[in-house]
């Protein structure tokens, strides 16, 4: 069952000095480049494990405009949490290697190599009912579309009191309503 | 400068809660020379910790203690685990509020009466009515600066509500325009005019938003009469034998239990935490919570009937921009039981910036379609219907019969069950947006239904016969004659208006009337 998105975020991060985004780790940055190992491939996910959860992440939330570094910053705390905590790294695991069974079922190959969208998507129907799932979709949805840097790519301006608000400055500068 | 009030000073008057109920009461017997203490659960935040930040703002100040929901609505299913969206600091949900500032209509007053008796509803006709309030309204307005009201001028429209006006116009509506807001359009009482930052509900930047924190919590103080205790929570309230309340327990900041001493004790916690009090200071002599001899306290739970509906118009619209609930329409606010619901409902402009907007829409939803809303973002408009709640005896706040918070308390359950006038209602509003917006070339609508609510009301309403409710038309505790209710729990029915303007009024009466009762002695 879906939990409030940001309650959830709330209680883990600590309430002052509160979670932006950005607040990604080695974990996210080693995602997609060509050395992917980092500390958490010790005791967190493998490098194989997070490329599926990115493409994953990728596939609930698909926005073209967006490249991978958007997705790797909004699993970075996942992957933060499965290298501390045991029981959500075989959360994160198990769940990787159902979608990837459902995959080679049906392609042949694990999701993260599957090119076409439609069966990674008959996949991610296969276990949307599971814990896996709820983990991914609450768990990576603020830290995605909570990055500053990706609010400009669907023409929202962020914060604007210092800028001095909109009232002189775009507050009414509709042109297109029918008179 | 603030007062300071010995722990065994039993003259003070006790309120729980720094809200607009418990400000305003604060502020209101601190002028007339009674002295005051406050005890509020939340910290004390400055403006300038004020950011632009939905999700850095929603973790600083909401209310986010233990909670759960069960019921058939909505939000129990997609927010089992926070009810409603309420504050946590000095100020109370007042830092957070739109700052729409209504009457409620003379029929809200009188639902009863006005509507009969529907079924599965515990309708009740206010112990007062709207003739009566008028004068607490007009001086409530003056006091928060309320736009269209005094001659204080109305906001400037905004893009987003442009299109909600055009729209309105063309389904034939008439009674459109920026509302009344406790939002300085011009500087005012030493607040400054509002700039159309948005972001009105992260806390007002530029302090033009009317918030307890900045205007009646340092007006009290300045009184020199008003002690304000922030980060204590009350836990229990006690009386003596007689039956007379005589003091409050709480945790203060350092983590230590304390016992104030009160003369009067008023309940100022919001529609969840008030009940929650109430039940929790169950005594042998008030076995079933204390002032709830008629086993109304926690009942006739009220948020408002509402629905969020996008739309896209492949055109910019900028919705973010300038004051959160900046527009209204008005034209459904009546009662008219033709359209197959009793009460009415506003339409009121509600953006989101694309943080809440894509963590909020579509609960439960992945995929292309979801995220192409996301990708039309700059795009849409939104609105947000807000209606008369019908109350239920059922729907009810409860002490969970397991889980304690930190102090030990049972945490509140708060169980809702949709009433078929609140669906019909929800319906009627949703197919009207939907209308407004295609009238314009609107392609395409999407229906968000409730979040946990920020309206809460209802749980110890006010009753002519103290059998039928928890206190009288002063909000005196009908069983417990120097114990007060001050918040929106007082509500007798919901209306159709953003709740803070009548809260504020009522406090505003039941503080000339607490000052009296004190002069004569009677309590």
């Amino acid at each position: 069952m879906r939990r409030m998105l940001l309650r959830e975020l709330v209680t883990k991060f600590s309430r002052r000095g509160f979670l932006r985004a950005g607040v990604a780790t080695t974990a996210a940055i080693a995602v997609g480049g060509p050395n992917l190992l980092s500390h958490a491939e010790e005791t967190g996910l493998s490098a194989a494990e997070s490329r599926t959860l990115l493409k994953l992440t990728r596939d609930l939330f698909p926005h073209d405009r967006l490249d991978d570094s958007f997705y790797a910053k909004a699993i970075a705390p996942l992957q933060d949490e499965a290298s501390k905590d045991a029981a959500t790294r075989k959360l994160l695991a198990d769940g990787v290697a159902q979608l990837d069974a459902a995959t080679k079922e049906s392609a042949g190959k694990p999701y993260a190599e599957v090119a076409d969208e439609k069966i990674r998507v008959a996949a991610i129907h296969k276990i949307e009912a599971t814990a896996f799932f709820s983990k991914v979709y609450n768990g990576a949805m603020t830290p995605l579309y909570n990055q500053p840097d990706l609010w400009a790519k669907f023409g929202y301006e962020g914060p604007s009191s210092a800028k001095g608000g909109y009232l002189h400055r775009g507050l009414a500068d509709i042109d297109w309503l029918p008179r | 400068m603030p007062a300071k009030f010995d722990l065994n000073d039993s003259s003070v008057v006790v309120i729980i809660g720094s809200g607009a109920g418990g400000a305003t009461v604060a502020n209101e017997l601190s002028k007339k020379g009674i002295s005051v203490v406050v005890l509020e659960a939340g910290r004390r935040m400055e403006i300038g910790e004020f950011q632009n930040d939905e999700i850095a703002m929603f973790g600083a100040f909401s209310w986010l203690d233990p909670r759960t929901a069960t019921g058939s609505w909505y939000v129990a299913k997609t927010s089992p685990d926070l009810p409603s969206w309420t504050c946590k600091l000095v100020g109370g949900t007042t830092v957070h509020w739109g700052g729409v500032a209504l009457r409620f209509q003379e029929h809200e007053f009188k639902t009863r009466t006005r509507y009969g008796a529907i079924a599965g509803a515990n309708l009740a006709d206010w112990p007062l009515d709207l003739k009566e309030m008028e004068p607490y309204y007009d001086r409530a307005e003056s006091r928060l600066g309320v736009t269209g009201t005094h001659g204080i001028p109305r906001l400037p429209e905004s893009n987003h509500c442009k299109v909600l006006f055009a729209g309105a116009k063309k389904v034939g509506y008439s009674k459109y325009w920026t509302a009344n807001l406790a939002i300085n359009s011009v500087p005012r009482d030493g607040r400054a005019g509002c700039q159309q930052a948005g972001f009105c509900v992260q806390g007002c930047t530029f302090g033009a938003k009317w918030s307890a924190l900045y205007t009646e919590i340092p007006q009290a103080e300045a009184t020199g009469k008003c002690e304000v205790r922030p980060e204590s929570q009350v836990l229990r309230i006690e009386h003596d034998a007689a039956g007379k309340v005589t003091g409050v327990v709480y945790v203060d900041r350092a983590g230590a239990t304390q016992r104030q001493k009160a003369r009067i004790v008023c309940v100022a916690g919001n529609s969840i935490e008030s009940p929650r009090l109430l039940l929790n200071s169950s005594s042998s002599l008030f076995p079933n919570g204390l002032a709830n001899s008629s086993g109304q306290v926690g009942r006739n739970y009220m948020r408002h009937t509402t629905a969020l509906v996008f739309a896209d118009f492949g055109k910019p619209v900028h919705m973010y921009r300038g004051t959160s609930n900046g527009g209204i329409v008005m034209d459904e606010a009546g009662l008219d039981t033709k359209r197959g619901f009793a009460g009415g409902y506003n339409l009121e402009t509600l953006p989101q910036g694309l943080p809440s907007f894509s963590t909020n829409l579509a609960p439960g939803a992945w995929g292309r379609e979801r995220a192409s809303w996301i990708d039309s973002y700059a795009n849409l408009a939104g609105v947000w219907i807000i209606g008369e709640d019908l109350p239920r005896a059922g729907n009810r706040v409860t002490l969970h019969p397991d889980r304690k918070d930190k102090f030990g308390v049972p945490i509140p359950n708060v169980h809702v069950d949709d009433h078929e006038n609140d669906l019909a209602m929800q319906k009627h509003g949703m197919e009207r947006a939907d209308a407004i917006y295609k009238s314009i070339g609107a392609t395409r609508t999407i229906h968000r239904l409730p979040f946990p609510s920020t309206h809460n009301m209802g749980t110890n309403r006010m009753s002519a016969n103290p059998r039928d409710g928890v206190v009288n038309a002063h909000g005196q505790s009908h069983d417990v004659k120097n114990l007060f209710v001050s918040d929106g729990s007082q509500f007798v029915s919901s209306g159709a208006e953003n709740p803070t303007l009548t809260i504020v009024a009522l406090a505003l009466r039941q503080s000339e009337y607490i000052a009296g009762q004190m002069k004569s002695g009677a309590v």
